[in-house]
């Protein structure tokens, strides 16, 4: 045994720590510095589930029927995995309208109703008494292990001020206090609380661990041996099978699961860690799987320890729920049995903290606060600072609430199991999933709904649960339990209507349940929702389709009346504390846009902005009763709701078809300059060919003014220079002649408005004739000229002279270009299903690759400047536009030394396309229109 | 909500859990059974938890959203 002034002082050690890392915690988030902004914090701070239950329950509840301790865990993970879509949800909500507890979220979605607050509340607190007495419980009897001799039975519990169990409440209380209560916070968020319960999550799985890795590898050698072991012995080996002399009752283990995955939740300190401490919702889904991956962790060793101690001390020779301190104690590791201790009271203290905070604000919120406001000293017309009488409320509940649980402890304690008294809270707080779930995603639920619903649950589990484990206890005489109240059979508590079959808890869970969740649901539509329940059910259901546009201060805001600044900033300092609400309401109206304070809108913008500011420091429903007492407010009618809704979204409409148009003027504006841009490179190009013209003019007229000026000069001149001369003039005349014709083609062309007399045309014999007329040339320069055509092919629609113009110009340029001795034209006619295809190949030098794309355009000859034959320049660019006009399509394919192959294409249909092309514009406008097609 | 690839690889794995850890898939594993050392029952409820998890840190730490 251990000396009970060692375990004191170690216990108080510990404590001061966790204090130490709180106020660290609180200082670092006053400079800005906050330590619990990440999701590893904020996951191991979820590890507060794990109370003195897991910790000593559920050693006892393997002990005595194997993997049962489970489910309670099992839910929770299936719970975390809905926990993106539903948690976040509710910390959506709960950040955009300053929740703080979960009465406070239940009660603002059903029109911020008090009596609803006041109802959750209540559930709450006597729901989670025998939770507190759990853990009171666990640390007194581990305390009794660790300081009680071997052998020797515990001392009888003795007068109550003589019970350490009530100290320990006491300063449980205290430690709370010191804690949570210390200064008041309009968002109800403590950080340094929440930095002191992630380090006491760690330091309990840890002293599990440890506990449970001696057991199996200290007392025994490894899980292999203790599980042979423990099947050596019939009653150990039947732990380790469902059904254990029982079919096996599925339908508690759906309970317990369910049971936990509510739980989870709607646990009022659960609800506090999850939603109200939560840094960034995104951190959740870190937390999503740290948090099951830390309850397998710490359930890990569960059974090796529950069948290890089994196995130690005989069955029935221990109490099960203290292995966890009795195991090593027994073996003389007493340093080992006192970490067990910290650990388990490490467990008990986070979950005490943890929820009698959060029971505190409820209570002081939801439960004093409007009855206190209504009085004459408190009340709309007192003009007293509440801050201090705020604190001072809560401390009291504290207290409160562990004396009560203590008083529960007394009551009750003794004759239930750890897990047994654990599993009654989570009955009771399962009664918030319809209104609460249902709130959350079904517009319809109303006020009356919710009241009913759980009122019924909550008085059902209270009945067929609560006063049953009182009157177990001996407390009460349980004739009622056995025989039904005045002998009325039906009424039985533990088998209502006569409901057998059931052990108690999934009987009461059906029953209570059933009712709540029936008559939410009835009592909703029977009604319909009332303009108040409506409003709020949008706000909360569209939570996030809205909460963007109210940070942009185009939500819809369901009030309508008069108020005046200057009331709502006095009423504002009464809960905010003056400077606060100086400095809060001078930041709405920088966002307001306005200069100073007084000249904010008094509209009602600016009264929701208030009511959710005193939302975070006395809740929904009390901060509604306030603003309404100082506003002159008129009534709002479900037709209202519904217009301010359409305002709204019509509000949003407007705001998206502005950005819409925005949009497509900002594309407007892109294709504009692009068009631009493009003109402009036009407009060079109008110049370069200007330059080219003229440059090409200028070299015949200036040989036919050099000829005519030395026959003009000389007058003697024969007859045969003479002669010489004068042919010269006339082939440079002709050559000019044919250039200003090719240059007017072109423009016409160009500018559409050359003339073109289609018919239907025979390729065939257009491709013989301009054979024919072209050998005479290939002729004179020794080439030879092979044509290669189908036999017969079906006639297009073209302009045949235009056509032969094209083919004209491949020859000619061919047959320019073939070597002096050997040269070889081949000239193939190919027809498909798209078009004919027509192909002049030469054995030429070919053009080079980096000549290739300009040889298309306008005054760009092939080849090197000085072994370059005759030509205009213009002739393969008109060819290309004549046969680009017939939807056609010219290339030049072509490798060095390898001749050069040019060839087009021309469609059998192609003259309608280029038809309606051209009724939308001329075809240099074409590139203006769609910008895209290039 | 609960639309989106992650939230339906959630649900998913949401209905996996309950099939998993629930009556009648529960009884699939009562048997006595040795697995390294271990009782078939306890193993497979384990293990069972640790694929849900491995599943769910896969989904949640992927998605982007």
């Amino acid at each position: 045994m251990l000396s009970a002034p060692l375990v004191v002082g170690a216990s108080f050690a510990y404590l001061l720590l966790l204090f130490g890392v709180a106020h660290f915690g609180d200082r670092r988030a006053r400079q800005g510095r906050s330590v619990i902004g990440n999701a590893w914090v904020y996951a191991f701070s979820m590890g507060v589930y794990c109370t003195a239950w897991t910790y000593f329950g559920s050693i006892g509840r393997a002990a005595s029927s194997g993997v049962w301790f489970l489910p309670i865990y099992l839910g929770p993970t299936l719970a975390m995995v809905l926990a993106w879509m539903v948690v976040r949800k509710m910390i959506r909500i709960s950040r955009s309208y300053r929740i703080t507890s979960i009465a406070d979220f239940i009660a603002s979605r059903y029109g911020k109703s008090r009596l609803l607050a006041a109802l959750v509340t209540l559930i709450a607190v006597v729901g989670i008494l025998p939770y507190v007495a759990l853990q009171l419980k666990a640390i007194a009897s581990g305390y009794a292990v660790l300081t009680t001799a071997p052998g020797a039975s515990p001392a009888a519990v003795g007068a109550w001020w003589l019970d350490s169990t009530l100290y320990i409440a006491l300063a449980l209380a205290g430690f709370t206090i010191a804690f949570g209560t210390r200064h008041l916070d309009t968002t109800e968020r403590h950080e340094g609380m929440v930095a002191a319960i992630a380090v006491e999550s760690v330091i309990k799985l840890l002293a599990f661990l440890a506990v449970g890795a001696f057991v199996t590898w200290g007392l025994f050698d490894g899980p292999a041996d203790i599980f042979a072991r423990g099947r050596a012995v019939p009653d150990i080996d039947r732990l380790l099978r469902l059904e254990q002399g029982a079919p096996f009752a599925y339908a508690q283990w759906f309970a317990l699961t369910l049971l936990a995955m509510l739980s989870v939740v709607f646990l009022p300190r659960q609800f506090q860690m999850m939603v109200v401490e939560n840094v960034d919702e995104r951190h959740l889904k870190r937390a999503a799987w740290v948090f099951p991956l830390y309850m397998l962790a710490i359930n890990a060793f569960v059974l090796p320890i529950a069948l290890g101690g089994l196995l130690h001390f005989g069955i029935g020779a221990a109490d099960p729920e203290t292995f966890v301190l009795s195991l090593p104690l027994a073996v003389g590791q007493h340093a080992l049995a006192l970490v067990a201790f910290i650990g388990g009271l490490s467990a008990a203290t986070g979950m005490v903290i943890v929820e009698a905070i959060a029971i505190s604000t409820m209570v002081c919120n939801d439960l004093v606060m409007p009855w206190l406001l209504r009085t004459q000293r408190f009340g709309a017309a007192a003009d007293s600072d509440l801050g201090g009488t705020l604190l001072a409320i809560r401390r009291a509940v504290i207290v409160a609430l562990l004396l009560l649980g203590y008083l529960y402890f007394r009551l009750a304690g003794e004759a239930y199991a750890l897990v047994s008294i654990g599993l009654i809270s989570f009955a009771a707080v399962a009664q918030f999933a319809p209104a609460l779930l249902g709130g959350m995603y079904w517009k319809g639920g109303t006020r009356a709904g919710a009241l009913a619903g759980m009122a019924a649950g909550f008085a059902l589990w209270a009945y067929t649960l609560m006063l049953p484990s009182i009157a177990k206890s001996g407390w009460w005489p349980d004739a009622f339990l056995k025989r039904g109240p005045f002998g009325i059979e039906l009424l039985k508590p533990e088998q209502f209507l006569g409901l057998a079959g059931l052990d108690g808890l999934t009987h009461s869970l059906f029953w209570s349940l059933l009712a709540n969740g029936a008559l939410y649901f009835a009592v909703s539509m029977w009604r319909g929702p009332s303009a108040r329940d409506a409003s709020q059910a949008l706000l909360f259901v569209d939570v996030f389709e809205r909460s963007s546009a109210t940070a942009a201060g185009s939500g819809p805001v369901f009030w309508r009346g008069r108020a005046k600044v200057a009331d709502l900033l006095g009423l504002a300092g009464r809960f905010l504390g003056r400077d606060t609400a100086q400095r809060v309401f001078a930041d709405y109206a920088r966002r307001a846009g306005v200069a100073r304070v007084e000249q904010i809108p008094p509209d009602a913008q600016l009264v929701h902005f208030v009511e959710t500011q005193l939302a975070g420091a006395i809740g929904g429903a009390s901060a509604r009763v306030m603003v309404a007492s100082v506003v002159e407010e008129e009534p709002l009618a479900l037709d209202d709701v519904m217009r301010i809704l359409d305002e709204a979204s019509q509000l949003r409409a407007y705001s998206q078809a502005l950005e819409e148009k925005s949009h497509s003027l900002e594309k407007a504006t892109a294709e504009l300059r692009m068009a631009n841009e493009q003109l402009k490179s036009l407009d060079r190009l109008k110049d370069d060919f200007m330059s080219s013209v003229t440059h090409e003019l200028r070299t015949p007229l200036t040989s036919i003014r050099a000829l005519a000026e030395l026959m003009q000069a000389d007058a003697d001149m024969d007859a045969a220079h003479r002669r010489q001369f004068l042919a010269i003039v006339v082939g440079e005349t002709e050559r000019l002649t044919r250039l200003v014709s090719q240059v007017l083609d072109m423009a016409k062309i160009e500018s559409g408005h050359a003339e073109w007399r289609d018919a239907e045309v025979d390729l065939r014999a257009l491709l013989d004739q301009a054979v024919q007329t072209t050998s005479e040339m290939f002729h004179e320069r020794g080439a030879t000229l092979t044509l290669q055509m189908p036999q017969q092919l079906r006639t297009l629609r073209a302009d045949p002279d235009r056509l032969t113009q094209v083919l004209l110009n491949l020859l000619g340029n061919a047959a320019k270009f073939v070597p002096r001795e050997g040269g070889r034209v081949d000239v193939r006619l190919l027809a498909d299903e798209a078009g004919a295809t027509v192909e002049v190949q030469d054995n030429g030098p070919g053009v080079p690759p980096e000549q290739q794309q300009v040889v298309f355009e306008k005054f760009r000859q092939g080849g090197d400047a000085l072994n370059r034959p005759q030509g205009t320049g213009l002739g393969l660019p008109i060819s290309r536009q004549i046969v680009e006009h017939f939807g056609g399509r010219m290339w030049l394919r072509s490798e060095p030394g390898q001749g050069a192959c040019f060839g087009f294409v021309l469609p059998w249909k192609g003259k309608c396309v280029a038809e309606a092309g051209r009724q939308n514009g001329e075809e240099t406008n074409d590139d203006l229109q769609d910008p895209d097609r290039r | 909500m609960f639309k989106g690839l992650t939230a339906q690889r959630l649900l998913a794995v949401f209905a996996l859990g309950w099939l998993l850890l629930n009556f009648p898939l529960l009884s699939v594993w009562d048997r006595s059974v040795i697995v390294w050392g271990i009782p078939l029952l306890p193993a497979a409820l384990f293990v069972g938890w640790a694929v849900l998890i491995v599943l769910l840190a896969w989904i949640t730490e992927r998605s982007q959203d």
